[in-house]
């Protein structure tokens, strides 16, 4: 029996009759980082909201740690770091007294206000206003205050927001870390698959307040089923020998592309292509890329 | 938990210019005394002779209600300005903090703001009367007191009034507006003559500290003020934070 950190049943929020999310099955394991997709204004924001008791939900229910949030919510709370959107701050506070003022509710020690601007690599310009840095340095501070309370769960929604890729690669391995070094479980928001694929061990998509798929990562990639394509010599007769084995194959120009094809297939028909005198010149196999899998899963929906 | 929602909103209002506000607030009242005896110190001591205490009390009360009612307005604006401005509420809320401390910690820091404001206040009238060498034996002290904290009790309704749409409305033009409007009707209201004077409670700092049963305005505004309170409070519990 695994151990669900976050599990939601049937969420829903209505929003003047329109549902914003509706009947949202949430699972995540312990130790996960869950990537959860979809495109901007598909309800991702919503949910994390409702996660931390921002939102009310209108329907159905959310355990996180196994408990009810509407009941525990503070001893939930505790436990839980969090970024919502754009990055929240007092602008004319330093970042040692924006987390100062935070520190002082969760009642965490003095010395982790140090740890955290240095985990997120600010130590240099703790002491400046906030109001003058950069996006992406209100994104780390925002990061180094969910990280502030030594939190068991992070949701972090779109936390590479606004970040230069060096940051954005900086951002990415340090939540790569989090559950190896801390134990900790990561939900991450993004509207860009490439974004969580190199973190994230399970993808949930979000489509028009709908979950259309969750599952693990290397089970996506299964799904991005690659084609055969083969260049022959005289395309017309490779054909008719293709079919008369069986295969689904269509004529592209000199190519012929063969779609969900296992190894022992390939392998007889290119025998007997060979065996019937034609020229192969290339046999290559073209995979669907996760993204355009993604497109496809956010604008249909469903899989193919 | 409301001693560390109180500190961390303490360190939050650092820089902020709301202790300026605080002090700028009663000076500028005893300023204002200053100027007019300055400019007439003979002509006004003798005309007061032997009552020149209460003289200079008299003067100063008309203006504390005014005074009163922008302050309840601006403290718990600029209090909501600084969470509302980029959207900390969000961040705030999602701390394991529970929303009726967050609102109750406004409401305490709003009080103890003006409270510091009102004792300004007093020591300003006595250092006044001190500079005018009034006579120091005959101090009304009781009097100073009661002019500089009574009206603020009876004016915690309309604190409690502003905090609630100060922290719920994002667009702090609309409380502001409001606020300024009462101040200043305040100076007129109350010469609404008969019972209707008595029941609108902008007349309830004037009357708490002239004219008969000032305890009964002093304390059903703290009474009403603790209602309103606790209807925010509910309010801001079940409220959707976008």
């Amino acid at each position: 029996m695994k151990e669900w950190i976050i599990e939601t049943k049937g969420l829903s929020k209505r929003y003047k009759g329109r549902y914003a999310v509706s009947n949202l099955n949430l699972k995540i394991e312990k130790g996960d980082i869950y990537g959860f997709l979809g495109p901007n204004g598909a309800g991702k924001t919503t949910t994390i909201r409702m996660l931390l008791g921002l939102i009310k939900p209108s329907n159905g229910s959310v355990h996180i740690f196994g408990q009810p949030l509407n009941k525990d919510k503070l001893s939930i709370l505790r436990r839980i770091g969090s970024l919502v959107e754009y990055p929240s701050y007092y602008g004319h506070l330093s970042a040692t007294d924006n987390l100062e003022a935070i520190r002082r509710i969760l009642g965490a020690p003095v010395a982790r206000i140090a740890e955290v601007l240095d985990i997120v690599g600010l130590s240099k310009e703790a002491r400046r206003p906030v109001k003058g840095f950069s996006l992406g340095m209100k994104q780390r501070l925002g990061i180094a205050s969910a990280l502030l309370g030594n939190p068991e769960l992070l949701l972090l929604d779109e936390p590479t927001n606004g970040l230069d890729p060096s940051g954005i690669l900086e951002i990415r391995e340090l939540i790569k870390q989090m559950p190896k070094q801390h134990g900790i479980t990561v939900l991450i928001s993004s509207h860009l698959l490439s974004e969580v694929e190199l973190t994230a061990g399970t993808v949930g998509i979000i489509r028009q307040g709908e979950l259309v798929f969750q599952d693990t990562i290397a089970h996506l990639h299964q799904q991005a089923q690659g084609s055969m394509s083969l260049v022959v010599s005289e395309p017309e007769q490779a054909l008719a020998i293709l079919r008369s084995h069986g295969a689904q194959a269509a004529q592209s120009g000199s190519a012929l592309l063969l779609e969900n094809t296992g190894d022992h297939t390939i392998a007889r028909i290119v025998k007997s292509l060979v065996e019937h005198n034609h020229a192969i010149y290339r046999v290559e196999e073209k995979r669907k890329s996760l993204e355009e899998l993604f497109l496809q899963i956010v604008g249909e929906g469903k899989l193919s | 938990m409301m001693h560390k929602a109180l500190s961390a909103d303490f360190l939050k209002i650092r820089g902020k210019g709301l202790w300026l506000l605080i002090f700028s607030g009663p000076v500028g009242l005893i300023a204002m005394q200053a100027l007019n005896y300055g400019l007439r110190y003979d002509y006004l001591m003798q005309k007061y002779t032997g009552r020149r205490w209460e003289a200079l009390l008299a003067d100063i009360q008309m203006f504390v209600p005014i005074s009163l009612f922008l302050g309840v307005t601006l403290i718990p604006s600029l209090l909501s300005h600084i969470e509302h401005s980029t959207n900390a509420w969000k961040q705030l809320l999602a701390l394991p903090i529970s929303r009726g401390t967050v609102f109750r910690s406004k409401f305490a820091l709003s009080i103890i703001l003006l409270t510091a404001s009102c004792t300004v206040l007093a020591v300003g009238i006595v250092l006044l009367g001190f500079s005018l060498r009034f006579e120091l034996g005959d101090m009304p002290v009781g009097q100073i007191l009661k002019l500089c904290f009574l009206p603020f009790f009876a004016s915690l309704p309309a604190m409690a009034l502003f905090l609630w749409l100060c922290i719920n409305m994002k667009n702090q033009a609309i409380p502001i507006t409001l606020g300024v409007l009462i101040a200043i009707s305040s100076v007129f209201t109350g010469f609404i003559p008969g019972t209707l004077s008595k029941i609108l409670p902008v007349n309830w700092p004037m009357l708490s500290i002239a004219g008969p049963k000032q305890e009964l305005f002093v304390g059903t505004g703290f009474l009403l003020s603790m209602a309103i309170c606790l209807l925010g409070t509910f309010h801001f519990i079940r409220k959707d934070v976008i």
